[in-house]
């Protein structure tokens, strides 16, 4: 799927990532050790009221499930970032999570004839519906070869 | 203990550097952004890339880890974050690449029904050779000084 395939306001859903207890305090020891991500008792004393992933632990989740559904055959070659990132619900041990993306814009390049912006929103959800985060990519597609 | 108090708008600080590896690289690709540039460093090479490097969401999680020894170090109140008004992945980050982190303080402002205030802040990621990599505006919440102790 080329720039010129992707419709503004389609929608996909997909994904389901089981959060594991030992992943969220792996990712927390390596990348982000506040006591909420390491330990069930410390998460319990804090305002989270118990463990929690780190909202980057859930971002990277989120970028696994798109490389396994989303990104193949799609001309994508990789986002220059994203804005307004919200972490909307904590994310616990136990938790599903699946996706919903929707292509909110299209932007053609003023200086390359190869590759156009796509903005692409991001919602994670777990197993109740809840949204826990949301972001919005911004996805470099390649135009279609004879164009 | 440093508080919402403490934290002043226009501050800024290098927070620290890590050297990236391209063991790392390969792990934190095979675990969560399984794409040929980030896990096998001979389709890399034929990428567009040149070459391996690291994911985006990888070089986040470093400046989540430097973020997170400077507010140890200084003994910072930090309790959790709303979220990111923007990031950009402004370079490639490759193997050996080491990256420092530094930090301006944008804007602040208190909670009116929590003990804790926001604080906005740009957050910028180098390399060896001084090329921005990374770029990240965000908001995280730092608790208020304590009554007793204002």
């Amino acid at each position: 799927m080329y720039f010129e395939d992707v419709e503004v306001g389609a929608t996909q859903r997909f994904g389901c990532y089981e959060v594991t207890r030992e992943e969220i305090v792996a990712y927390a020891r390596e990348f982000d050790p506040q006591p909420f991500h390491l330990d069930e008792e410390a998460g319990r004393r804090s305002q989270f009221g118990g463990l929690i992933a780190s909202g980057w632990h859930t971002g990277a989740m989120l970028i696994r499930m798109l490389c396994e559904h989303a990104i193949p055959g799609s001309a994508s070659t990789g986002a220059i970032g994203f804005d307004d990132l919200r972490w909307l619900k904590p994310v616990r041990p136990g938790d599903v999570l699946s996706v919903e993306t929707t292509v909110r814009d299209k932007i053609e390049s003023r200086s390359r004839r190869d590759i156009g912006t796509v903005k692409i929103e991001s919602r994670v959800m777990n197993q109740a519906g809840d949204a826990v985060m949301t972001l919005t990519s911004l996805v470099l597609y390649r135009r279609r070869p004879d164009a | 203990m440093k508080y919402f108090e403490d934290v002043r708008v226009g501050d800024t600080a290098a927070l620290g550097s890590r050297t990236v590896t391209e063991e790392e690289i390969l792990r934190f690709g095979r675990a969560y952004d399984p794409q040929p540039f980030h896990t096998d460093p001979d389709a890399a090479a034929g990428s567009l890339f040149g070459g391996l490097i690291a994911s985006g969401w990888h070089t986040c999680a470093i400046t989540m880890r430097l973020s997170v020894e400077a507010m140890q170090r200084d003994g910072l109140a930090g309790m959790g974050s709303p979220g990111i008004d923007s990031c950009r992945w402004l370079k490639p980050v490759r193997p050996g690449d080491t990256l420092t982190l530094t930090r301006e303080i944008v804007e602040t402002w208190p909670s009116r029904t929590k003990p804790f205030g926001f604080v906005r802040s740009r957050s910028q990621m180098t390399n060896q050779a001084g090329e921005a990599v990374l770029t990240i505006v965000g908001v995280t919440m730092i608790a208020r000084r304590p009554e007793s102790s204002r």
